[in-house]
């Protein structure tokens, strides 16, 4: 137990954490955006009155939900090259893994939100000549992100805890880059250390906010 | 035109078969060990003793705002400088992944225990009972049936969460499916039946886990 914890060699590294950070940053990001982009419209496929996309959704988001990410990833970095004729990277894999994942996730989150809105909304938007698609960008969907922004954030916070799953397929960002100065300087105990403070320094206050949120919301419901 | 072609794969079924037993082995271990760490976690987080709640915090909020990965690899590589003791793939991952589930299982179990109405408190102080028999007695029995839902997408959770311990060489279910890959030289029909047998038998999970809450719901009162 007399071990002497040396950070040195971890701060003599900071420019590649840095390239490190800039790399998950730039994954979370994409990720983000896809996965939420494409939930939403997902959770209305849902919701459509043409069967087969209302099967083709369901199908979709019950598939990515039952089936481990890393799993996903990885089919899409060894096995997707296969039948598809383009060259995928380890940034493309990852994004395709981490983006569909989270998508089947906040579809079901949305839907939750979209569900909350009593119907009686949908008949007065109506009543007052509003279309489905009317009614949904001005009347539903702004009350009902408004209720999910917590759970949203928190699938935010998910993502970006899954782009450490990048560096299996050596995409560049934090966790990989600190395998890298760990086998260049012996140190692993420092530099995961070091790696588990950066993503709380930057996830805790994410955090904290969204159980501000959630009591906030609470009460003003 | 790519020609699939299964039976290489399929010929190798035991080899699969071997991981997906590991898979079983190490959810039930980090399931069995998370849910006491989490009850525990739970206990302390809700006590009046603050030596007991801030450490209990701590814990929970490193173990959640954290990667995984990163834990694993903290475990399997970071821990034994500290300890000076072998490390073994199967120890680490079931220490990372107790202790992980073990967080959020505890957030469970407190919203579960909190949700259980005062009055219930005080009833079993009137009759007499203390504070870990009006617990156990009481406030348990009620709290697991509102918390059984979350608890059961926890560990679906935990059953996808273990695919890590692949990069740490531990022969689960991933790992051989990574190994036959390389050794058929089939990755598309290898990971494809791999993602499928995930599916298969996280669907039937969740398929018993939506009937014994529909029995649940049936047997009183529930809050979905």
């Amino acid at each position: 137990m007399n071990y002497i914890w040396n950070f040195q060699d971890v701060f003599n590294n900071w420019w590649a954490l840095a390239i490190g950070a800039a790399g998950t940053l730039r994954l979370f990001v994409v990720c983000l955006v896809l996965g939420m982009g494409l939930g939403l419209i997902i959770a209305l496929g849902r919701r459509s009155r043409n069967r087969p996309i209302r099967w083709l959704s369901t199908a979709f988001v019950e598939f990515f939900r039952n089936t481990p990410v890393l799993v996903q990833i990885l089919w899409f970095y060894y096995a997707l090259p296969i039948i598809v004729p383009i060259e995928i990277g380890p940034f493309l894999a990852a994004i395709l893994g981490i983006s569909l994942n989270s998508a089947a996730y906040s579809a079901e989150i949305y839907r939750g939100g979209i569900q909350s809105i009593e119907p009686g909304q949908w008949e007065a938007a109506k009543a007052i000549g509003m279309n489905g698609l009317q009614t949904l960008r001005r009347v539903i969907l702004p009350q009902a992100i408004r209720r999910i922004i917590p759970a949203l954030t928190n699938r935010g916070v998910e993502i970006f805890k899954m782009t450490t799953l990048a560096s299996v397929v050596a995409y560049v960002e934090l966790l990989q880059q600190g395998k890298l100065i760990a086998s260049l300087s012996f140190n692993p105990l420092e530099v995961y250390t070091v790696i588990a403070a950066i993503f709380l320094i930057i996830l805790y206050p994410i955090v904290r906010l969204t159980y501000a949120l959630e009591r906030h919301l609470a009460r003003s419901d | 035109m790519y020609e699939w072609d299964f039976s290489p794969v399929l010929a190798e079924g035991g080899f699969l078969l071997v991981g997906f037993r590991n898979t079983l082995i190490l959810t039930a271990t980090a399931l069995s060990g998370g849910l006491v760490v989490g009850l525990l976690l739970a206990f302390a987080r809700l006590s009046h003793r603050r030596w007991l709640t801030v450490p209990a915090g701590i814990v929970i909020e490193v173990f959640r705002t954290t990667p995984p990965l990163v834990q694993l690899f903290w475990f399997y590589f970071g821990l034994p400088i500290v300890l000076s003791i072998e490390m073994t793939p199967f120890l680490a991952a079931s220490l990372t992944f107790m202790i992980q589930s073990g967080a959020f299982f505890a957030e469970i179990f407190r919203a579960g225990i909190v949700s259980i109405e005062k009055g219930q408190w005080e009833a079993a102080k009137a009759i007499g009972m203390t504070y870990n028999q009006c617990m156990r007695r009481v406030i348990l029995p009620q709290a697991v049936k509102r918390m059984f839902p979350s608890m059961m997408e926890r560990s679906i959770e935990l059953m996808k969460t273990t695919t890590l311990v692949a990069t740490v060489s531990y022969a689960d279910l991933l790992f051989q499916a990574n190994e036959l890959a390389q050794k058929t030289f089939r990755p598309l029909e290898v990971f494809t039946i791999v993602a499928l047998i995930y599916f298969v038998s996280i669907s039937f999970i969740s398929f018993l886990a939506s009937r014994m809450e529909r029995r649940f719901a049936k047997s009183g009162e529930f809050t979905p």
